[in-house]
């Protein structure tokens, strides 16, 4: 057989794995092992178990993971959320659609820290929704927001997200931190204006809140001014080389603790709630490492990496159709599976791929590019009819809104998403701009 | 279903061990949070670093992901794409998911087994860290110890799944 087709039986087992439900890492690993053993033989395998574990967990760079998930437990346990909605709601209430235009604010900044859409669009939902029904915003409006503005954390660093998909294509983290601020930013503000064009078109739906007066922003800025300034320690000095990923991620996670024992007081239990927390997410995403590990040798073993990319070039095909197409599959996978997994599953695959296509730009800047863009839709795919988990998540807040309603609310956000995309694949300098300026 | 899981005592017990590895895996994270900004301080205040504490984080780091696992498998953290199962008669759901307890149970033996190999080529080649000396096999006990309980905590689930009707 040749390595083509050893590498298809591969690819289709761990189809079939993940179909009935066999945990993503444990399905990677399964197929990595037996795909390995059989090329070649059992002892390199057996052999490599003895180390590979303990190289694979045993390292300083990945050590970024745990401790950014821990800085998220943390601050997400010292009521930031919903002074951080409060503060932006202090200065945009008074608008119209001004409270849902706050609630992005408070989703973009939380997300930010926290790192997941699902626990940003869970816990905004607590802290905004009530006040989107007092001032009678319409329920697709006020849900929708908060769906779609779970989903803004994942590019604005730190986020696991990114980290994951450097490790997975061996790009600098910082550099890929660099490239995702950007058009982080222009998803919130994309956002803010579908919102502005939505109460615009239909007024009733976003009705103007409470003016607030200087007294109150400034008492708003104090209450939030903290994390403020811990994220911006961290993110500038990782930005600026002060610190690599892992001190930053360190430092974070040691204010948030600060920040959580000021607010909240020193508490054993919410401790070792954060640390199960964290110790949840970490095995889930270390586990899958370690899986992909196996994976990855087993697939280098067949060569398939370079077959793939030999017949993408040769097909012929335009590079951005190609490009297109990768795209419009995570946004069907993205209804799936959860989005690091999906990352950890399509990179190895996919990167090869885009890496021998001509776009007329050096290998790094396509690593940026490409994963700035492969980002923003897999988390579109939380979002997308007829799953989206974010959707869900938000409609357990709200059981008086239909989720058919919701799905409604999320298409404009899905909307200016696209134009998002459509606008940082025909300019790529507004992803690789601060990349190449801080360089 | 986890309820179910700590209605009987050898079920709680898996959950009480879990829990306190990551416990301890999540107290040892923090204290590498410490020591990073402790040798940040120190290298901005004193230009002095703790020297070699990447070497300290990476080999603690590794002691507490390996801690972590067996809590991760309890509370069902491993992301697994459920939309297809779903749809499947609940015979069909338990099968599988007996299937994919059972084989993580494999695999984690086989890790058991394999590590107490590499443990003992680690010692006897004394494998130690370039700038502290650390011996790295300090943290297999822990890769063993963790990769046994989740073992045991799979071949559990294994047992207890079809009587879990909410699976």
């Amino acid at each position: 057989m040749t390595g083509l087709e050893i590498a298809v039986i591969g690819l289709v087992a761990l189809v079939i794995l993940l179909i009935i439900r066999i945990p993503v890492g444990i399905a990677m690993m399964t197929v990595g092992i037996v795909g390995y053993a059989s090329l070649s033989g059992i002892d390199p395998v057996i052999n490599y178990m003895k180390t590979a574990a303990f190289w694979r967990f045993n390292s300083y760079d990945f050590s970024v993971i745990p401790m950014f998930l821990l800085m998220g437990e943390f601050a997400s346990r010292s009521g930031l959320s919903r002074s951080l909605f409060e503060a932006a709601n202090t200065f945009l209430g008074h608008r119209r659609g001004g409270v849902a235009m706050a609630a992005v604010g408070g989703c973009g900044a939380f997300g930010a820290i926290c790192g997941s859409s699902l626990a940003t669009a869970g816990t905004m939902a607590r802290v905004a929704l009530p006040e989107l029904e007092r001032y009678r915003y319409s329920g697709s409006l006020a849900t929708g927001t908060l769906a779609a503005g779970g989903t803004l954390g994942i590019l604005i660093p730190p986020s696991v997200a990114l980290i994951i998909y450097a490790i997975s294509v061996q790009a600098n983290i910082v550099q890929v931190f660099q490239a995702a601020l950007i058009p982080g930013i222009i998803g919130a503000v994309g956002y803010l204006m579908a919102i502005a064009i939505w109460v615009r078109l239909s007024p009733e739906s976003g009705p103007l809140g409470a003016r607030a007066d200087a007294s109150q922003r400034w008492n708003a800025i104090l209450e939030t001014w903290p994390t403020l300034l811990l994220f911006i320690v961290v993110i500038g000095g990782i930005y600026f080389g002060l610190f690599d990923p892992t001190e930053g991620a360190a430092v974070g996670a040691f204010g948030a603790a600060l920040l959580a024992m000021w607010k909240v007081g020193f508490d054993i239990k919410i401790l070792f709630d954060c640390i199960k927390n964290t110790a949840k997410m970490t095995g889930m995403i270390f586990l899958i490492l370690l899986g992909a590990d196996f994976l990855n040798i087993f697939m280098a073993l067949t060569g398939v990496a370079d077959l793939l990319s030999e017949l993408a070039v040769g097909s012929g095909l335009n590079p951005y159709t190609i490009l297109v197409l990768f795209l419009l599959i995570y946004l069907v996978l993205g209804c799936l599976m959860d989005s690091l997994a999906m990352i950890f599953l399509t990179i190895p695959i996919f990167w090869p791929i885009m890496a021998g296509l001509d776009f007329g730009m050096p290998e790094n800047d396509l690593k940026l590019w490409f994963g700035i863009l492969t980002l923003i839709v897999v988390e579109a795919g939380l979002i997308t009819p007829p799953v989206g988990i974010n959707v869900l998540i938000i409609n357990h807040h709200a059981p008086n809104v239909p989720m058919r309603e919701t799905f409604k609310g999320v298409m404009p956000f899905l909307a200016s998403g696209v134009v998002r995309v459509a606008l940082l694949i025909l300019l790529p300098p507004i992803t690789l701009f601060l990349p190449h300026l801080l360089m | 279903m986890t309820d179910m899981e700590l209605r009987d005592s050898f079920g709680r017990l898996l959950h009480r061990f879990a829990g306190w590895f990551a416990n301890v895996g999540g107290l040892l994270m923090f204290s590498m949070t410490i020591l990073v900004v402790v040798s940040i301080l120190g290298r901005a205040l004193f230009s002095r670093p703790v020297p070699g504490d990447f070497e300290i984080v990476g080999l603690g780091s590794a002691i507490s992901i390996f801690l972590f696992l067996p809590h991760c498998y309890l509370q069902r953290g491993n992301v697994a794409v459920d939309i297809f199962i779903a749809r499947m008669p609940h015979a069909v759901q338990v099968c599988m998911d007996m299937f994919a307890a059972l084989l993580f149970c494999v695999l984690s033996a086989l890790f058991v087994w394999r590590m107490i190999f590499g443990f003992i080529d680690t010692v006897r080649y004394w494998d130690i860290s370039m700038i502290l000396g650390v011996p790295l096999w300090l943290a297999y006990p822990f890769a063993i110890l963790s990769f046994g309980l989740l073992s045991l905590c799979c071949l559990y689930r294994a047992s207890r799944i079809p009587w879990d009707s909410s699976s």
